[in-house]
């Protein structure tokens, strides 16, 4: 049996490398990738394709549809071979953000493993994101309340325990985060010395 | 409102940006579903495929949907097989046949009178054949649209056969007017408002509105699973009477919703600004970079003319122009299929104190028959 041909179209480069990776490590050839499909219907004409996978948020997806329609032998989309009753594969390509365009001949018992190898890594990266943010985040609320702490020394004369302490006590008298205590803290002191 | 209860109250409705979407938008903007006790969340789409498919899967419970998508999914066209329906047009009209400056010029120069005929484009396809130059190429935005069926309607009224004699491609709208300059394709049959964008940029020139090809048009529908309208009818309900009145309300007031449709169309394309969402909606058309406005009165319609009637005639047209092009079988019970997929009797439960035309079927106005 010959590997399967993948081809890749996301443009987001990063997500299809770590895919390109994963599906190589499952013995599959990855035929193509691309960023936009600016020339996907060459493309899927020169390498052709067993299956495309395709970022779920790629507007070129009915660009693809209208080749389904003009030959029979070119990629329909996979939600056409899942029965009625097997549309779980389906609801979670669809939230980890992958869909899927696979050829008449491809047997569907190969589909499946190729699915689940998408939606993980999708679902990877998705959380690798939201990692990244968060990890931001966290560092520019500390930058926050680093300089609101800085002001409240300096204008204050307070140590940095007691003015941390003071922003930790507004902010649970207030109940409200540390970071908005101490944004409200730069935005007064900016207009005071305005 | 009616006594009923509601199935369901938090509803999530699927849209693609573009002008017709402004039902939905009104209807969320002046709290037309909550009156109805509907919590609807709206959510922006990128392609009509993620529109069909999270529809089907019951990601969404309803979308802004092209008409023959419904006729397409109910028999499993280029998808899963499942029956979709609507009780309800989001309204008629909207899409125009743009080419490019070049295209346009070589029109006007075989016949400076009758350049907008498809007469004229047959000849510009023979001269350009006779000249071994390449086939034209012409973009729609889906398969399975009315776009698609108006251009080969035309098309084929002088003889063309949109199969043979042209190159016919699917782009994104967003995409249509960036392919348009740099000659990709020459010329697009879209809805409201990217021939305007591509007119106002000039990139292009309107050759004609669809208007004189099919008269007050299908083109969008509140689609929905015909599975869901049968477990939610009384949501259903609710959610027609509400788009019923954001409908009602935009007849008299487009212009006013100029700056919600900007917000929600501009999220995505930095080419959209209240300027190329002005002639469709006012029907103040603008067919030439240079030229001041002609009259289009009817480009896009929201209520009137029983503009949000499901009429099965309309669904009839549509699977009628599906068989011609063989995207349907020719053995297709057209009644059978179009019975399940268009509900005038559901919008006549739905809505009690609107009038209600006496047929579910009228005349469809189609030029050159």
């Amino acid at each position: 049996m010959k590997p399967a041909r993948v081809m890749l179209v996301d443009d987001t480069p990063t997500r299809s490398a770590i895919l390109e990776q994963a599906l190589l490590d499952q013995g599959l050839t990855v035929v193509c990738r691309l960023e936009s499909a600016q020339s996907l219907i060459k493309n899927v004409e020169i390498h052709q394709p067993d299956i495309i996978i395709m970022d779920l948020e790629s507007p070129d997806r009915d660009t693809l549809e209208n080749m389904t329609v003009l030959n029979q032998h070119n990629p329909k989309p996979v939600i056409m071979f899942s029965e009625e009753g097997d549309s779980k594969i389906i609801t979670q390509a669809i939230q980890a953000g992958v869909s899927a365009y696979i050829v008449d001949g491809l047997n569907p018992l190969r589909v499946k493993p190729i699915l689940d190898v998408a939606i993980a890594r999708f679902r990877e990266y998705q959380a690798l994101r939201k990692e990244l943010k968060q990890t931001r985040d966290q560092l520019a609320d500390r930058k926050i309340i680093d300089k609101a702490k800085g002001l409240l020394m300096k204008t204050k004369g307070l140590d940095e325990e007691q003015a941390y302490h003071a922003m930790r006590k507004m902010a649970m008298d207030q109940s409200k985060p540390l970071v908005e205590i101490a944004q409200n803290i730069l935005s007064v002191m900016e207009l005071l010395t305005l | 409102m009616n006594g009923a209860k509601i199935e369901k109250k938090a509803l999530k409705l699927g849209y693609m940006p573009l002008s017709d979407c402004l039902p939905l938008l009104v209807a969320q903007e002046k709290g037309f579903f909550e009156q109805q006790g509907l919590k609807v969340e709206l959510l922006q789409e990128v392609s009509w495929a993620n529109i069909r498919d999270k529809v089907i899967v019951g990601h969404l419970d309803g979308a802004h949907m092209l008409a023959p998508m419904l006729l397409a999914s109910s028999v499993g066209l280029g998808g899963i097989k499942k029956p979709l329906m609507t009780a309800f047009s989001l309204g008629l009209n909207g899409n125009a046949l743009t080419v490019s400056n070049t295209m346009q010029a070589a029109l006007v120069e075989l016949n400076a009178q009758e350049f907008d005929q498809a007469i004229t484009m047959k000849r510009l396809i023979e001269q350009r054949k006779s000249k071994k130059l390449p086939a034209l190429v012409f973009a729609t935005v889906y398969p399975y649209s009315c776009h698609n069926l108006q251009l080969r309607y035309w098309l084929a009224s002088a003889g063309i056969d949109p199969d043979k004699d042209i190159d016919l491609v699917v782009l994104p709208p967003s995409q249509m007017v960036d392919h348009l300059k740099l000659q990709h394709i020459d010329g697009f049959l879209a809805g409201a408002p990217w021939n305007s964008v591509a007119i106002l940029q000039g990139h292009g020139h309107c050759l004609l509105t669809a208007l004189d090809i099919w008269g007050n048009a299908p083109e969008k529908v509140l689609g929905v699973t015909q599975e869901w309208a049968e477990k939610n009818q009384q949501t259903h309900h609710a959610l027609i009477r509400a788009l019923y009145q954001a409908c009602a309300w935009l007849e008299d007031h487009a212009e006013l919703a100029l700056p919600l449709l900007e917000q929600h169309l501009s999220l995505n394309s930095p080419l959209i600004d209240q300027d190329c969402l002005i002639p469709a909606i006012t029907g103040e058309y603008i067919f030439d970079h240079n030229q001041i406005q002609s009259k289009a009165p009817g480009m896009l319609v929201f209520n009137r003319f029983m503009a949000n009637f499901p009429w099965l005639s309309h669904g009839q047209l549509i699977c009628a122009q599906m068989k011609r092009w063989h995207w349907l079988p020719e053995d297709t019970d057209c009644d059978k299929l179009v019975a399940g997929c268009y509900r005038p009797d559901i919008y006549r439960q739905a809505l009690t104190d609107v009038t209600m035309p006496v047929d579910d079927f009228h005349n469809e106005h189609l030029s050159m028959t």
